[in-house]
């Protein structure tokens, strides 16, 4: 015990910048409420649904000192009707605890692309704004590989162009996706 | 670091219960009707030449020598002197109440006018007259989704005016893309129980005509055709024929019941072509009196122009409002044996609306997408030669006339220098809004 924690004690002075990935997977949380029949002129009666997905996501960045991480995140979301791939800028931040297991703060931004995502005929589906601010947990050595496990709060846009239904003239879905993600990791 | 520990924990709580909803709105466009009732005198009377006006809701085009006719949705026909296409000069508006169509022969424009046919003299384009009118002969039709039924008993029309409405619903952020099959079809169904809609805005001006001399020219949208000595005006589901062999006086001569869902008509060499909402129909008329039906060609439910070159007809199916369907395509269809029409290609398209054939050379309007021209030669390989592409503007119907290319949009009419279909330039555009010189 002693010979594996002593060194890195010893290591703090001595940091050196060095390559960062941070490897996720997790659920997104998030429920929604709406009139089913609101397409027809509305029940009166809302609805409230659970949603949870999937969702992919890499970082690939640099350690740039020994609490600072910065690097560009790429991932994929499958929302259930939308396939997003979010790119963007994100940071990881120590914020307290032992060398071994540390809270850390994360904070990505960026774009949600719909690259992989195949539209129905009539239908067009546009990404938007991606943010993503989170707490997570980091065990393991702070110079080896560590395991990760992240709670996050994901706001992702979306605009949906939809073939408008017989007595309209055009229609459009603004959506906005708010989840609590959940994700484990790896992170060397 | 417990300080830091119990903020983190607060601030992991608080992330965690706040607002983790999808929360999406649809924003839709909808018409909104008001029903309207207009007596047939009122109709009538209101029928006369004003001073040229701006271009408000361009419908359907018509070409007649340097004349062109831009059909104003319900409300009458700008004339347009086009002796050069690079400057059109508008002559003067013709208000005839409930007008979606129109086609001239000779010095006469024929126009419908809700259950009305009318003929126009128009050898003085500045001043047209009525010379006559053929009474209460069409019993329903459409203008931009509001529907008009004549009503007997009161010799009156029964009509809905539409305006825009937007209105904006909470979703649950995956509506099914699962089309509008429940709400299309009843309302196709009830407007066809109501034998409903003859022109929309779906649809633009008449086609080449066989034979009579001095006939004008429309296009693919038209329900109005001259061939011999008829005019065809097709209704949502009836074929009629008018004797036009005295252009002043024209007279109710037939009716044939083709099926709901009649949108467009093509008459080509000694057949008719039909488009319909199943499909293209397609008719003899080697006895113009009476055209005889060979064969259907159907597909999905869709709004579908067609025009013909030799043996090849060009179908063009979308989406969209009143039409239904999920398919937006252009098809070839060999024709050599009319009585069976065979699919020779479907090409993927955005959204089709009318076209255009001056062989080899293809004219597809896309609605807001634009404008497309094609290399139709090989029929196989009809996408791969997209000659050009005009973007950012609304492409709705053309007339193609060998050197020029004319093109309506919601945006307003342009005109092309079509001589080298490779290479197509723009001569002209009266914008919608701005009044025409």
């Amino acid at each position: 015990m002693l010979t594996t924690t002593l060194p890195t004690w010893a290591q703090e002075t001595a940091f050196k910048k060095h390559y960062l990935n941070q490897t996720e997977v997790g659920i997104m949380l998030g429920r929604v409420k709406a009139d089913p029949y609101a397409q027809q002129g509305g029940s009166g009666q809302e609805i409230i649904q659970n949603r949870t997905n999937l969702t992919l996501q890499m970082l690939n960045g640099i350690q740039y000192s020994s609490r600072l991480g910065v690097g560009i995140i790429t991932g994929i979301d499958w929302y259930n009707s939308a396939l997003i791939n979010p790119i963007g800028a994100g940071l990881r931040y120590d914020l307290a605890g032992k060398k071994t297991t540390r809270l850390y703060a994360s904070a990505d931004a960026g774009y949600g692309f719909t690259w992989f995502h195949d539209d129905a005929e009539g239908y067009d589906t546009k990404g938007g704004l991606m943010l993503n601010p989170g707490l997570g947990l980091r065990i393991g050595k702070p110079e080896g590989a560590a395991f990760t496990l992240a709670f996050s709060y994901k706001h992702q846009e979306a605009t949906v162009e939809k073939p408008p239904l017989w007595d309209q003239s055009s229609r459009t879905e603004d959506r906005n996706y708010n989840r609590f993600l959940v994700r484990l990791g790896v992170a060397f | 670091m417990e300080t830091m520990l119990r903020t983190a924990g607060i601030l992991l709580i608080a992330l965690s219960v706040w607002s983790c909803n999808d929360n999406c709105t649809e924003t839709r466009v909808r018409r909104n009707m008001t029903p309207v009732t207009i007596s047939l005198l009122e109709v009538r009377k209101d029928l006369r030449t004003e001073a040229p006006r701006a271009l408000e809701h361009p419908g359907k085009i018509y070409v007649r020598d340097k004349y062109l006719f831009i059909n104003e949705v319900a409300e009458g026909l700008h004339i347009i002197d086009n002796s050069d296409p690079a400057n059109p000069r508008s002559v003067a508006f013709v208000k005839i109440p409930g007008n979606g169509d129109m086609a001239v022969r000779g010095n006469i424009l024929y126009a419908d006018s809700y259950s009305d046919l009318v003929a126009l003299d128009i050898t003085d384009p500045k001043n047209p007259k009525e010379v006559s009118r053929v009474e209460e002969v069409f019993r329903s039709g459409q203008f931009d989704g509001g529907t008009w039924n004549y009503n007997p008993s009161i010799r009156a029309i029964n009509a809905q005016k539409v305006t825009f409405v937007t209105e904006t619903i909470q979703t649950n952020c995956e509506d099914n893309p699962t089309p509008n099959w429940g709400w299309g079809w009843n309302s196709v169904f009830a407007m066809a129980d109501a034998s409903f809609f003859r022109s929309a805005n779906t649809s633009s001006a008449a086609p080449t005509s066989g034979g009579g001399g001095g006939d004008g020219q429309g296009g693919s949208m038209a329900r109005f055709a001259l061939y011999d000595k008829y005019l065809y005006t097709v209704g949502q589901n009836e074929l009629n024929l008018f004797d036009v062999s005295t252009p002043t006086k024209p007279a109710f001569f037939s009716t044939v019941q083709l099926g709901w869902g009649i949108e467009t008509i093509f008459p080509y060499k000694d057949k008719l072509f039909i488009g319909s909402t199943t499909g293209m129909h397609i008719y003899d008329n080697s006895n113009p009196a009476k055209p005889e039906r060979l064969s259907i060609f159907q597909h999905g439910r869709a709004c579908d122009p067609v025009v013909v070159h030799d043996d090849v007809a060009y179908v063009t199916i979308r989406t969209g409002t009143f039409c239904g369907g999920t398919q937006n395509q252009l098809d070839l269809v060999d024709i050599r044996d009319l009585n069976r029409p065979q699919l020779i290609k479907s090409y993927q398209m955005q959204n089709p609306h009318g076209l255009g054939i001056d062989f080899p050379t293809l004219y597809l309007c896309e609605g807001e997408h634009g404008l497309k021209v094609f290399d139709a030669k090989d029929p196989f390989n009809v996408d791969s030669h997209l000659l050009s592409h005009f973007q950012k503007m609304d492409a709705y119907d053309v007339i193609p006339l060998g050197k020029t290319l004319m093109m309506i949009g919601k945006d307003g009419l342009y005109q092309f220098d079509a001589s080298d279909s490779k290479n197509l330039r723009q001569l002209s555009k009266i914008p919608v809004g701005s009044p025409a010189i």
